[in-house]
């Protein structure tokens, strides 16, 4: 963004000689000729199902009254908003417990790893990056199998007489949230590894010759200078974990469906496109309120740098 | 018919085709989703009034519209939809696994009935397993559709129910010329012929069709599931050892109290939304979904479930998984039936009612049965079946006879009156204001 902004303060402030202008000019189009393809695809992949998002929401009609028309049905918003209000709760409960516990497993293995991964540290980030290979469904299908009644895990403690025979973890919120945190790892882990990583490890050095103890230069040094990377990591998981549907539809019980699981129903199988518009248009703007709210707690410069971190 | 020696032969391939079932039966869940749920308005030709209409749609007069229900509708005309030839090829939209497979020399996957097809009448037919569910499907669908266009397809297999009932209301499929169906005239079963859905088979003709019964593991369960409420007893099935088909259970339950689903009201359906929100808080169920539940019965993880026939059928006859049984619950079971339509706008209409005859020929829809054992529409396929078994034992293969025999006396395959009588189809609903009354009952148990 600096880099840009450089560029059209240099044209602006250039000389008023005809050549110069048309340099001048060009030189003005190009940060607009560079944003342009993402601009281009962000317009017709974004925005424009945005704007078309909101105007279902808007409809009212059914699939055996011959459709959807656009009718201002406000009443969509709140209806959907007083029935499903649990599950935005419930959604919103699961997502931060999600968050707080990726990033307590992530930091102290991404700080590992930047500061001591030595010549391994690319293995090690290859590690944590493994279960992306694997085609996220499976992923969780496979976990079904791990933590079933009597499979590998549950199977042997209970073989062991360390479980009771009718203990179990599928079909249970600690199932559904064990799920997420660990399919949304590696969004915690990279960030955080990012910002680890550019951490001059001389700065800490300083401050032990300055006999800091060893948790006051992680305190006072690490922690400051690695908050972006805790932002976006916060951001990249907790905003997307709230809309996940496949943990809760995999391995989920009753009372553990989650808002993207309502409107996965209400879009493919209710077939009742204003309501999960209006959902989506709820659930956007619940995230992008509580991102902002975050950021302003943090400050929008940590922000700015995370972003760029990332 | 190496081919079937070779799959029933084989164990490596019994094997694959556990893993094809598997899928099979987690594809499927979100359709018979929608058989169960019957957000289907099934027109105003369903339940009473009926036969009227279906009269209407068995000639197949372009004429005599009367709003929603099973009669043509006046837009299209059936002369003028099947004029000409047939064209060189015709796409045909099915689910996965829903139809006879084989390999040729080379290891190329093959469809042994289509290649027959082919050679009759020089007419290709490009397959592809695309539905994996009928609102998914019909969303790819729906503005295509709606724009008028050409949806690439010529035969689509949609189950009965809302969706169904949505292609016929917006005139998104065409009428089928019922002078083009002579093997199916002969041939089709009873159930198949006239469904109360689709009067006179105006719009679709049965490609399976299936029943939504209980399925278990006798190996987790306190003796023998046989009725609806064993499901809420955790004396019997166990705490969070239950698995229910959401789309599925409001049907299922009612008719379990005796309530005939298609005669239903709103007091009805908040009777058995009581059941199913007792069964609930008796802490027995542990999921509410539409797939997989087979490969959970098979791990242990559910003692009981609401299943599909042909899947627990299909462990039960070919994989030899001794502990899991298919139960016809003492009350009732659901019935549903997958249907081939020609939706608006196909190019080769008259190809397509070629194809969909030729699956009516009891040869044709054998080789389909032995395959996919679901409950055939060609009643005439058992015999057939038995005949195989007997070929197969004067080959020397004893258990591939053994099974096929067991698949010809299976009554979910070759169900009797008195079995059919006992099954019904679910509630067909009529309006948008029904269909949302419906869901604001019976969704808060599975969603909550």
């Amino acid at each position: 963004m600096a880099e840009e902004e450089s560029v059209v303060g240099g044209a602006a402030s250039g000389g008023p000689t005809s050549g110069r202008r048309t340099l001048g000019r060009r030189r003005r189009l190009v940060p607009y000729g560079l944003l342009s393809p993402g601009g281009g695809y962000l317009v017709v992949f974004f925005l424009l199902p945005l704007v078309l998002m909101i105007y279902t929401s808007l409809q009212s009609g059914g699939l055996l009254s011959g459709g959807f028309s656009f009718t201002w049905d406000w009443r969509n918003y709140s209806s959907v908003l007083s029935r499903y209000e649990a599950h935005f709760i419930r959604s919103i409960a699961y997502s931060l417990i999600v968050t707080f516990v990726a990033l307590l497993l992530a930091y102290p293995m991404t700080y590992w790893i930047a500061f001591y991964g030595g010549k391994w540290k690319s293995s090690l980030l290859l590690m944590i990056l493994m279960p992306f290979f694997v085609s996220f469904v499976i992923r969780t299908l496979q976990w079904k199998f791990i933590l079933g009644d009597n499979g590998p895990v549950l199977g042997t403690l209970k073989g062991f007489g360390l479980l009771p025979d009718d203990f179990r973890v599928l079909a249970t919120a600690v199932a559904v949230v064990a799920g997420i945190t660990y399919n949304f790892l590696p969004f915690t882990a990279l960030p955080l590894y990012v910002a680890l990583e550019r951490i001059d490890k001389a700065l800490v050095e300083a401050a032990k010759d300055l006999y800091a103890s060893r948790w006051q230069a992680f305190r006072k040094v690490v922690w400051p200078l690695s908050l972006p990377g805790v932002f976006a990591a916060f951001l990249l998981t907790f905003v997307p974990a709230t809309g996940d549907y496949v943990n809760a539809a995999l391995l989920g019980g009753p009372g553990t469906r989650m808002i993207g699981n309502i409107i996965q129903d209400k879009f493919l199988t209710e077939n009742n496109y204003p309501e999960a518009a209006a959902l989506s248009v709820i659930l956007m703007i619940a995230m992008v309120i509580l991102a902002s709210v975050y950021a302003r707690i943090l400050g929008t410069e940590e922000a700015t740098r995370a972003a760029a971190a990332v | 018919m190496d081919d079937r020696q070779y799959r029933i032969g084989d164990r490596r391939m019994n094997e694959i085709m556990r893993r094809r079932l598997t899928r099979r039966s987690m594809l499927k869940g979100a359709g018979m989703g929608v058989a169960g749920f019957s957000l289907a308005s099934f027109l105003a030709a369903c339940g009473g009034d009926g036969n009227g209409t279906g009269g209407g749609g068995g000639n197949g007069g372009a004429t005599g519209a009367t709003g929603a229900t099973g009669a043509v509708p006046s837009g299209f005309d059936i002369a003028e939809i099947y004029a000409g030839e047939p064209g060189s090829s015709v796409n045909f939209a099915n689910w996965p696994f829903y139809l006879d497979q084989s390999k040729d020399e080379t290891g190329q996957v093959y469809n042994p009935s289509l290649a027959l097809f082919k050679e009759q009448t020089g007419i290709d037919v490009n397959y592809e397993d695309v539905i994996n569910s009928n609102e998914e499907f019909f969303g790819r669908l729906r503005p295509v559709l709606e724009a008028g266009d050409s949806t690439g397809w010529d035969i689509i297999v949609i189950t009965n129910g809302r969706i169904f009932t949505a292609l016929a209301l917006n005139e998104w499929v065409y009428p089928l010329d019922p002078s083009r169906r002579p093997n199916f005239d002969a041939n089709a079963a009873s159930w198949a012929k006239d469904p109360f859905y689709d009067p006179g088979n105006t719009y679709g003709m049965a490609w399976q069709s299936g029943i939504t019964g209980i399925g278990y593991n006798s190996d987790l369960t306190n003796g023998p599931i046989t009725k609806l409420d064993d499901l809420a007893n955790p004396d019997k099935v166990g705490q969070g050892m239950v698995f229910m088909l959401t789309y599925d259970m409001p049907d299922f339950v009612m008719i379990n109290l005796g309530i005939d689903p298609k005669t239903s009201g709103p007091d009805e359906w908040k009777e058995a939304a009581a059941w199913l929100q007792m069964q609930r808080d008796s802490g027995t169920v542990r999921t509410y979904g539409g797939n997989e539940y087979l490969q959970e019965l098979q791990n242990g993880n559910l003692s009981a479930c609401m299943a599909w026939s042909g899947d627990v059928l299909y462990s039960n006859i070919w994989l030899l998984y001794d502990t899991l049984e298919f139960v016809f619950p003492e009350d009732g079971a659901l019935l549903w039936i997958d249907n081939m339509m020609i939706p608006a706008g196909a190019e080769n209409p008259v190809g397509a009612m070629q194809v969909m005859d030729f699956y009516y020929d009891p040869e044709v829809a054998t080789m389909v049965t032995e395959w996919v054992l679901y409950m055939s529409p060609v009643t005439a396929t058992r015999e057939l079946i038995l005949r195989d078994a007997d070929t197969a034992e004067e080959e020397g293969a004893r258990g591939r006879a053994n099974k096929l025999r067991a698949t010809a006396d299976s009554p979910y395959l070759y169900p009797d009156e008195e079995f059919l009588s006992r099954t019904s189809f679910g509630r067909a609903l009529e309006t948008d204001e029904e269909a949302a009354e419906w869901d604001a009952i019976f969704l808060p148990i599975s969603q909550g």
